[in-house]
């Protein structure tokens, strides 16, 4: 009944009606559990791969699977109303197809400007571009590897670019206008993201365990996680007094990748480089004069001891989650670099596979599949706030829907399972009660 | 669901008593010391609790994994070992048991161990001993991580004088330094003569993990399971329980009659 008080204190103006909203959605966010209202009718017949809600109208979800079959699916209008809402596949494009995937299909994301287009990738080295009201492939892009994953940035206005993250040694970035492959950058990669703060910054995880930041307008990466640099928490907000100091500070630092973007910064395009005294310069026998962006690709710091299999940026683009291969769950701070050392209680993660997880929008959860749960953290302290069991099989991706707080995961057990608030029992509508009493009949 | 252990002044007498009762803890029981409040009170218990060995020579080593399952916010964990790190009360070794073990040594332990361990080296002709000196002083003293460069070993121990490459395989061969399989220009700092160690270590968590699954429902009483004894592993009881129950292998409940330790699934 705690509503109807928000609901009158919003009414007589104690409480502003963006904390009304927030306090209404959290509140609903930490009640999730299975779903007993809304139910998706998978038609995959292999593992479900990666699951995408397009950012326009949060409207349709967009499924891939291993059985080179995509689905999507209407959320707002299902096609069997009672007992419970049931959503089936507004269409599905299977083996059949003419121009389906032949392998796994490894995601599938929409055209972030609306959903007239989608991209999809695949085990089979090809990344398709589909019509989504006929059905067809508009472009078709071959790549030398399979592709784990493929990205769209959801900020950009100058480019339509697709960055594609293959077995090969290089992350592509493929032109829809063109058709043609704009870039390549060096790294062996499993999971590539756009960040959330700039159209030009690609984030890519290596199967090396290496996180690297990407800026596409030139070649060579400008930052490379390390996860021996750490912060303990958040930064605190930069005072005016205390600029110098802290610029000073950065730059004793002993850290030889922080050395190497300070030196991009400071040598402008020319070609010798001041190396501070005491620092080693690169290795004897390759004395030759690289590009400043390209001192990267010597820069071998990890940020995982194993693979990087999952990367998420928050909404505003400050923080980077990333899973590895090691288990571990790492938060990092976009703008310093460093590790925020939050300690994720996760037990196992699923190594072979790239991992989907998702934020609330305000960053204050974080949904993670462990096999075959889905453990809630919160963000900043790191404790486990709910465990959502449901899957028989292991978890592959999570989606979360802020506009009804509801979560979609999809797992190797072809199902695509709807967490939604629970619903309170004035809600139910069954007709009076049956008369308890009455048991002897 | 784990007790925690009473403020003050009582933990302060049951750590002296912990502190005069060296082998195996026998007079202690796991139960009533699985929680503390701080990481480095937690640290100092649990070296004081290391179990004797009396045919290795080894200082008493903690891992991270144990840490985790004596307090109970590992975010606070993680960040207080950091500072710690950072003050040079400690290091971090990375282990080559697992993915992700990490083993913590005190400073002072630490160079107690290099010590044991050159003296025992000593007596062989032709080799140069200064090189440890000059480990100890310009390598532990500016690299507070668990891994090093090739090329900042060399600059770094160039400091003390000149530096070759048989100064190098010396320290490989002491146990001071193990390569990394990725890269082979980096290395690993590792505690010396820790082998036997680190091998009874993984023996033992197959044992405890197998003794609990034969049971029928996979489930001990945490006082009894505390008596057994390890036939392949060195290490006691209590210190295995602390590691599964921080990696998350086993879990504690709490019943009427006290902790329960079960396998946990996912």
């Amino acid at each position: 009944m705690h509503v109807w008080k928000e609901i009158r204190d919003r009414e007589g103006g104690k409480v502003h009606s963006h904390c009304f909203a927030k306090r209404i959605k959290s509140n609903r966010i930490s009640q999730l559990e299975l779903s007993n209202q809304k139910d998706i009718v998978s038609p995959h017949k292999g593992a479900i791969n990666s699951l995408q809600i397009d950012s326009t109208e949060g409207r349709y979800l967009l499924s891939a699977a291993s059985d080179a079959s995509v689905a999507v699916f209407d959320l707002q209008r299902p096609a069997v109303y009672q007992p419970i809402s049931k959503h089936s596949s507004l269409f599905l494009l299977d083996k059949h197809h003419r121009h389906a995937h032949k392998f796994s299909v490894s995601s599938a994301i929409w055209y972030p400007i609306d959903t007239g287009l989608f991209v999809t990738a695949s085990y089979d080295h090809h990344i398709n571009v589909w019509d989504t009201n006929t059905i067809q492939v508009v472009v078709n892009f071959k790549m030398p590897g399979k592709v784990h994953r493929a990205a769209m940035s959801n900020l950009s206005t100058s480019h339509m670019l697709i960055a594609a993250a293959t077995e090969d040694v290089q992350v592509r970035l493929c032109d829809i206008a063109s058709g043609a492959f704009a870039h390549t950058l060096l790294d062996g990669v499993m999971t590539v993201e756009w960040s959330n703060s700039s159209e030009w910054v690609l984030v890519t995880g290596g199967c090396d365990g290496a996180i690297r930041f990407w800026d596409i307008r030139r070649a060579g990466c400008f930052l490379v996680l390390d996860q021996s640099r750490t912060q303990l928490g958040r930064r605190p907000p930069v005072l005016k007094g205390s600029m110098m100091t802290k610029s000073k500070a950065l730059s004793l630092q002993d850290s030889s990748t922080k050395s190497r973007a300070a030196q991009k910064k400071h040598a402008n395009g020319s070609g010798s480089k001041q190396l501070p005294i005491g620092r080693v310069p690169s290795k004897g026998p390759m004395k030759q004069r690289l590009h400043p962006g390209m001192l990267s690709t010597q820069d071998r710091a990890t940020a995982h001891y194993g693979a990087v299999t999952g990367l998420k940026v928050t909404e505003d683009g400050m923080y980077l989650l990333s899973a590895g291969s090691d288990s571990r769950l790492r938060l990092w701070d976009v703008q310093s670099g460093c590790d925020t050392l939050v300690n994720f209680e996760t037990v196992r993660l699923q190594i072979n596979k790239p991992l989907q997880f998702a934020t609330t929008q305000d960053a204050t959860l974080v949904f993670v599949p462990c096999m075959r749960s889905v453990k809630a953290f919160d963000m900043w302290s790191g404790n486990m706030k709910s465990i959502l069991r449901g899957h028989y099989e292991c978890v592959n991706s999570c989606w979360f829907n802020q506009q009804d707080q509801e979560l979609y995961t999809g797992g190797n057990d072809r199902q695509i399972l709807v967490w939604a608030p629970a619903r309170s029992i004035a809600d139910e509508m069954d007709g009076p009660a049956e008369d308890q009493d009455n048991w002897s009949s | 669901m784990e007790e925690k252990v009473p403020e003050c002044s009582s933990k302060g007498t049951k750590r002296r008593r912990d502190e005069e009762d060296s082998d195996g803890g026998n007079g202690v029981s796991l139960e009533d010391h699985l929680t503390f409040s701080d990481t480095l009170v937690a640290l100092r218990i649990m070296r004081a609790q290391f179990p004797h060995i009396h045919k290795g020579s080894v200082e008493p080593f903690i891992l991270k994994s144990q840490l985790y399952s004596s307090v109970k916010d590992r975010t606070q964990v993680d960040r207080e070992l950091e500072s710690l790190r950072r003050d040079k009360v400690l290091r971090l070794f990375k282990l080559n048991t697992g993915q992700d073990d990490h083993g913590i040594m005190f400073l002072d332990d630490y160079l107690n161990q290099i010590d044991r361990v050159v003296k025992r080296m000593e007596g062989k002709k032709g080799e140069e001993y200064e090189v440890f000196g000059w480990f100890k002083t310009h390598v532990l003293d500016s690299k507070l991580e668990t891994g090093i460069e090739h090329q900042d070993l060399c600059s770094l121990l160039s400091l003390g004088g000149k530096v070759k490459d048989n100064h190098i395989s010396l320290l490989i061969n002491a146990g001071l330094l193990t390569r990394q399989l990725i890269d082979p220009n980096k290395y690993w700092f590792a505690i010396p003569n820790i082998g036997a160690l680190l091998k009874g270590l993984v023996q033992g968590r197959n044992e405890v993990i197998s003794l609990l699954s034969r049971r029928r429902y996979k489930e001990m009483m945490l006082a009894t399971l505390e008596k057994k004894r390890l036939r392949m592993s060195s290490l006691d009881m209590r210190f295995h329980l602390r590691d599964l129950i921080g990696s998350g292998h086993l879990r504690t409940d709490q019943t009427p009659t006290g902790l329960v330790i079960r396998v946990s699934k996912d």
